[in-house]
């Protein structure tokens, strides 16, 4: 419990210094900082006005609905980065397995009619099967051609968004659209909604749930456990008879198929019809989301919970003022540095008093 | 025939352009694996200098009136420089004192540019796309008369309309041999290999391993900053959001397929640049969506290749009594 204090201490030490630093960077661009920063952390909460007729009534009660749509998302990406950096394998391949899973889900819910409890589960084993085999890949080319995985994730990621414009142009264009998408995914195909007025639906209870079975994989399973020995110790593993190159593939693969399950809710729930430009990045938010939760999978829709409330902040500040959304990009950098960094916090006092020491001595 | 040499020495110029920024990048990738630490952060210190390049560049005659025309590229390039090397600090500091992880924050540097260039981008040109509205500065050509005259040698040199490649374009393949002595014919450069192939052993003979990694993410900073410089002051003549779009991660790619040597890398950047110029001539033919795959197809395949090749020689090896022990997987490190 202390060790959980602690932790959450550290976490919230992290969040305030990113948003120090942020609201620093904004002072000098912006007219209004203090506005901006309103705007950033505030935005995501539904206001409560006074109506014409003198009644209190909250109004933009979308906006909640916007962050528990945006953490859900958060939360799979983030539970697919977990499992490989548990393993100490830094696939940075979500982004890839995000497009072709909401591909997948997409392409078997316009392929295959049929009543809902038939093509919704049809859709998301799509969509997970997708995510993992785009995790294989890295995962085989690491394990039997020693290929560096950050390299090679990099570049599937460049293949995938490259196929998912190519089928989506070419096979699945809805000519009728005006723009270049996918035809609108049929009815009992969509997730139905939860919240009226959002696109929350079923995946909101769903994302805890697979967030659940992640930290049962990982604590309670005998992959789980040498997933986690890879990662603290790849020799000793090697020792105590891990299979290695299996539990490589695996941990790769595994978190594709959480990156499938993002897809699945973006094309199912989320726009029920797929463009040609999905926003690529989310793959880097689910490593700041990951990093938040610490790598602990029950921490992680917490976490994404956070880092959704700050994205939808930054889009409502990017309406109302002059500083544009990319400082969300910004505070994103600075968390995960701050994160990564084991001395920073109170230990970094240690460091500057290491430094006046030696400044002292010489 | 002549026409077909033409056009040969026309993409041979071409892809000696697409090789430039990639061999800076890869060659200040190599500078801190060497010195034992791996540089993520390619792509954003690229990124960076692009956008201070071009900015400093387009208001360089307003801030110096009086400095001659010529002098405003240079101006500009100072300031990608700076802005490159710093980011290359920051991410030194967060590694070396604050004991972050160098993947990690090598990850956290690149979202860092991506997310700065855009957002002090919006903020000097109100424009989320590019500088199109500011009047920057390219780096100038070098341009060879001599061999204006002879036929396929003269676009091979000059370019395709004769003006001369850019300075950058040499600048690139110069850095390939100044590295190359830097790095094995130098205390430095030897002070720089020991503390990455054996830190405990190049501590206790007497060097600062700290100090050589600073020396060598900085530099990284350097040529990295250049090649982002090229690419936004020589390749084009402004800056796009994500303009570097992956060529500091083919970089990285570039140092390991070049078994971390630089003529090997010189070679690997020159197979990447020769496959984007492909793809482009491939567009004429199929959808441009395959054209773009090619090049990180082209990166991993000669990754499997080359491991595969790297084991076989190590087997070789050990089998004629060379070496008696395998080298523990790679995996495993």
């Amino acid at each position: 419990m202390k060790a959980l204090g602690r932790e959450v201490g550290r976490v919230a030490l992290v969040l305030a210094a990113a948003l120090a630093v942020g609201f620093v960077i904004t002072a000098l661009v912006s007219h209004d900082p203090l506005k901006a920063y309103r705007a950033l952390l505030t935005g995501a909460l539904p206001e409560l006005v006074q109506g014409p007729d003198g009644g209190w009534v909250f109004r933009r009660v979308t906006r909640i609905g916007a962050v528990l749509e945006e953490a859900i998302t958060l939360t799979f990406v983030g539970l697919a980065v977990a499992i490989p950096f548990r393993a100490r394998q830094f696939s940075i391949g979500a982004d890839g397995q995000v497009f072709l899973g909401g591909l997948a889900a997409a392409a078997v819910s316009l392929a295959i009619g049929g009543p809902s409890f038939f093509v919704i589960p049809a859709a998301c084993l799509a969509a997970m099967a997708a995510g993992f085999v785009w995790g294989l890949v890295p995962g085989i080319l690491k394990a039997r051609f020693e290929a560096n995985e950050i390299v090679t994730t990099l570049m599937l990621n460049i293949v995938a968004v490259q196929l998912y414009r190519l089928i989506i142009m070419d096979l699945l264009n809805d000519p009728a659209a005006g723009f270049l998408t996918t035809p609108a995914l049929p009815l009992p195909s969509v997730l139905s909604v939860l919240v009226p007025s959002t696109n929350v639906t079923i995946m909101v209870l769903w994302a805890p749930v697979a967030a659940i079975v992640a930290w049962l994989l990982v604590q309670r399973t005998t992959l789980g456990f040498e997933i986690r020995l890879l990662g603290e110790n790849a020799l000793f593993a090697a020792r105590a008879g891990v299979p290695i190159l299996r539990t490589t593939v695996l941990s790769i693969a595994l978190g594709g198929v959480f990156a499938g399950l993002a897809g699945f809710h973006i094309a199912n729930g989320l726009l029920k019809r797929l463009p040609v430009d999905l926003n690529p990045g989310i793959g880097f938010s689910g490593i700041v989301v990951t990093l938040i939760a610490r790598n602990n999978p029950l921490a992680v829709p917490f976490a994404a919970l956070a880092y959704a409330y700050l994205r939808v902040g930054a889009q409502v500040m990017e309406r109302t003022t002059d500083v544009s959304r990319e400082m969300v990009l910004i505070l994103q950098a600075l968390i995960i540095l701050f994160v990564a960094s084991d001395r920073f916090g109170p230990g970094m006092l240690g460091f500057w008093r290491a430094r006046a020491v030696r400044r002292r001595a010489a | 025939m002549t026409l077909d040499l033409l056009f040969l020495a026309t993409l041979v110029g071409a892809t000696l352009r697409a090789a430039t920024p990639i061999l800076f990048a890869a060659l200040g990738g190599l500078v801190s694996e060497l010195a034992g630490s791996i540089n993520i952060a390619l792509e954003g210190m690229m990124l960076i200098a692009a956008f201070f390049g071009v900015i400093a560049s387009a208001f360089s005659p307003h801030w110096f009136p009086d400095a001659p025309m010529w002098m405003h590229p240079w101006i500009g390039c100072a300031a990608g420089l700076v802005a490159a090397v710093a980011l290359a600090g920051l991410l030194a500091f967060f590694h070396l004192e604050l004991g972050a992880d160098l993947i990690l924050a090598g990850i956290g540097i690149n979202i860092l540019a991506q997310g700065l260039t855009v957002f002090l981008l919006v903020a000097i040109t109100g424009d989320k796309g590019s500088t199109a509205g500011l009047a920057s500065f390219a780096m100038p050509r070098l341009h060879l008369p001599l061999v204006d005259a002879v036929p396929v040698l003269g676009p091979l040199v000059n370019g395709d309309g004769l003006g001369g490649q850019n300075i950058l374009v040499y600048g690139a393949f110069a850095a390939v041999g100044l590295i190359r002595f830097l790095l094995y014919r130098t205390v430095f450069g030897l002070h720089l290999r020991a503390v990455g192939e054996s830190s405990d052993a190049a501590l206790s003979a007497g060097i600062s391993v700290r100090r050589m990694r600073y020396a060598g993410l900085l530099l990284s900073g350097v040529l990295a900053g250049f090649g982002g410089i090229f690419l936004a002051m020589g390749y084009l003549t402004l800056f796009q959001t994500d303009m570097v779009a992956g060529r500091g991660f083919l970089a990285l790619a570039a140092v390991f397929l070049g078994a971390r040597r630089p003529l090997g890398i010189m070679a690997a950047a020159l197979l990447f640049g020769a496959s984007q110029v492909f793809a482009a001539q491939l567009g004429l033919y199929v959808p441009s969506q395959i054209v773009f795959m090619v090049p990180p197809i082209v990166t991993i395949a000669a990754l499997v290749l080359f491991n595969l090749h790297r084991r076989r020689a190590e087997r070789r090896r050990v089998e004629a009594g060379i070496a008696t022990i395998f080298a523990p997987s790679r995996i495993i490190e």
